[in-house]
C-alpha cells in the first residue's frame, strides 16, 4: 500500500474526494481486495474513535479576573481624582520653585521686575539711593536707624507733596498736562526707602501652597480608599 | 465526519467574541461554558491523563482570553483547538523534562486502579462498563503511541468531528499534510488495535486475511 493510495482511501472515507477521483477509486476497489481491506481498516479505526464517549469536563474552566491578570475595576471618578492629585502636586512644586528662584533672581538682578510687580525689589535694591533725595537724607538724621521705617511715610509724603506741588505749579505756569507722568513717578519714589527684610518678595502666598498640599493629600487619600474598596469587592468575587 | 456544534458561528457567538475582544470576561466565560467539554476532551485524548488535561484546558482558556484580539474570524472552535493543542504540546515538552506519570491513576495504596475514574460511566451495567472501559483504555493506549502531530489531527478529525479545513487551521499546516497525517494515524491506530482484538466489537474486528 503506497502513501498516495492510503491518503485517497482516507479522504474517500470522509467524502473529501472529487467525484471523478471518487469514481476512479471505487472502480479500483471493486477489483482490488487489498485496497478494500485497507479501506475497511481505516473505517474501523475511525468508527472506534468515534465511539469514544465525549467526557464531561470535570469542572468549569471559567476564568476569574485574577487568573487573567486583570486589575480590579475602579470607579469612574478615579481618573478625575488622579488628575487632581497630579495637578495639585505639580502646582505645589511650581509655586515652591517660583518662590525660591524668583527671590534669587530678584536679588541678583536689580532691574528684575521693572516691567510689572517689581516695585518692592527696586525699593530694596535702590534703598541706598534714597539718601540722595533731600527729604530722605533728613529722615535718618531725625530718627535712629532702628526706627528708620517710622519716619519714612513722612519723607515719602513730603517728597510726594513736593512733586505734586511742583507739577501743579508747572501746570498752572505752562498749562502743560504732564501731571500724570509726574505723579506716576511719585509712587516709585515713595517705595524706595522700604527696608530689604520687609520687602522680601513672595510670589505665591503660603496659604495657597498649604491649600495645594491639602488638596493633593485629600485627593490621594480618596484614591487610596477607592482602590481599597474595589480590591476588597473584587476579592470577594 | 461528525456534526460539530462549534462549526456554526451564530450571531450570539459573534457578539460574545466581540465583547470578549473588548475585555469582557463574562462574555468569554460564556464561550468557555459552551466549548469546555470539547477542549477538555481534546486535551484528554492528546495527553491521556485527566489531571494534565484539566490543567492544559485551563491554560488554553487563559491563553485564549489573553490573545483573543488575534482572532480574525472563521471557526472559533478551530482557533480554540489551536490554543489547546499548543497547551498540550507545552505539557508534553514539560513531561519530557520530568518523570512520566502513569496513564492509570493510583489508589491511595499506590496501586494502579483497574478501572480509572476517567473511564467510569454510571449508566452502564458492570459488564458493559468493564468492556467499554477496556476498549477505551485500549484506544487511549494506541493514541498515546502515536506521534503528537498525528494524534492532534486524528483527535480533532475523528473524535471532535472537525472538518479538514478546521483541523488545518487548528494545527497550522497545509490541507495536504492533514490528509496525509490523518490517513497514517488511522492506519497506525488500526494496527495497534489488532493487539486488542478480543476487546473490539464484532463489527470492528479485522477481516480474516486483511493485509495492510
Amino acid at each position: 500500500m503506497n502513501q498516495r493510495d492510503l491518503e485517497l482511501l482516507s479522504s474517500y472515507l470522509d467524502g473529501q474526494l472529487k467525484p471523478s477521483d471518487s469514481a476512479r477509486l471505487e472502480s479500483r476497489l471493486s477489483t482490488d481486495p487489498d485496497l478494500r481491506s485497507v479501506l475497511n481498516d481505516l473505517r474501523s479505526a475511525r468508527g472506534l474513535l468515534r465511539q469514544l464517549p465525549l467526557r464531561k469536563a470535570p469542572r468549569n474552566f471559567t476564568l476569574t479576573p485574577k487568573m487573567v491578570g486583570k486589575n480590579p475595576p475602579l470607579p469612574r471618578a478615579y481618573p478625575a481624582f488622579r488628575f487632581v492629585t497630579a495637578l495639585a502636586t505639580l502646582l505645589f512644586f511650581f509655586t515652591v520653585g517660583l518662590n525660591i528662584f524668583g527671590t534669587q533672581l530678584a536679588a541678583e538682578s536689580p532691574n528684575f521686575g521693572y516691567g510689572g510687580g517689581g516695585a518692592p525689589e527696586i525699593s530694596a535694591a535702590e534703598a541706598p539711593a534714597a539718601t540722595e533725595a533731600p527729604a530722605a537724607t533728613e529722615a535718618p538724621a531725625l530718627a535712629p536707624p532702628a526706627a528708620q521705617s517710622a519716619p519714612l511715610p513722612t519723607t515719602t509724603l513730603s517728597a510726594e507733596d513736593a512733586a505734586r506741588n511742583a507739577a501743579e505749579t508747572q501746570v498752572e505756569k505752562f498749562g502743560v498736562t504732564e501731571a500724570p507722568g509726574l505723579q506716576s513717578q511719585a509712587p516709585a519714589q515713595d517705595a524706595q526707602p522700604v527696608p530689604a527684610e520687609a520687602s522680601r518678595p513672595v510670589f505665591v502666598p503660603a496659604i495657597w501652597q498649604v491649600a495645594l498640599v491639602g488638596v493633593a493629600l485629600l485627593s490621594a487619600l480618596v484614591m487610596l480608599f477607592m482602590r481599597q474598596v474595589s480590591i476588597n469587592r473584587w476579592r470577594r468575587k | 465526519m461528525r456534526e460539530t456544534s462549534g462549526k456554526i458561528i451564530s450571531m450570539d457567538e459573534q457578539t460574545l467574541i466581540h465583547d470578549a475582544q473588548a475585555g469582557n470576561l463574562d462574555a468569554f466565560n460564556t464561550l468557555i461554558l459552551h466549548y469546555q467539554d470539547s477542549v477538555y476532551n481534546t486535551a484528554l485524548r492528546i495527553l491521556g491523563d485527566d489531571d494534565l488535561a484539566a490543567d492544559a484546558t485551563q491554560e488554553a482558556f487563559i491563553s485564549a482570553f489573553k490573545s483573543i484580539s488575534t482572532f480574525r474570524g472563521g471557526s472559533f472552535k478551530a482557533w480554540l483547538m489551536r490554543t489547546v493543542t499548543n497547551a498540550c504540546y507545552d505539557e508534553l515538552r514539560r513531561q519530557k523534562r520530568r518523570p512520566t506519570t502513569p496513564l492509570e491513576p493510583d489508589t491511595d495504596d499506590g496501586d494502579e486502579m483497574d478501572s480509572p475514574r476517567w473511564l467510569a460511566d454510571p449508566n452502564m451495567t458492570p459488564d458493559q462498563k468493564a468492556e467499554a472501559d477496556e476498549l477505551e483504555h485500549a484506544l487511549q493506549h494506541c493514541l498515546n503511541d502515536l506521534p503528537v502531530d498525528f494524534k492532534s489531527v486524528v483527535v480533532m478529525a475523528d473524535i471532535q468531528g472537525m472538518d479538514y479545513t478546521e483541523v488545518a487551521v487548528a494545527v497550522r499546516v497545509p490541507l495536504g499534510t492533514i490528509k496525509s497525517r490523518l490517513a497514517r494515524a488511522r492506519l497506525r491506530l488500526r494496527e495497534c488495535l489488532q493487539g486488542f482484538e478480543e476487546l473490539l466489537p464484532a463489527s470492528f474486528r479485522l477481516e480474516e486475511g486483511s493485509s495492510v
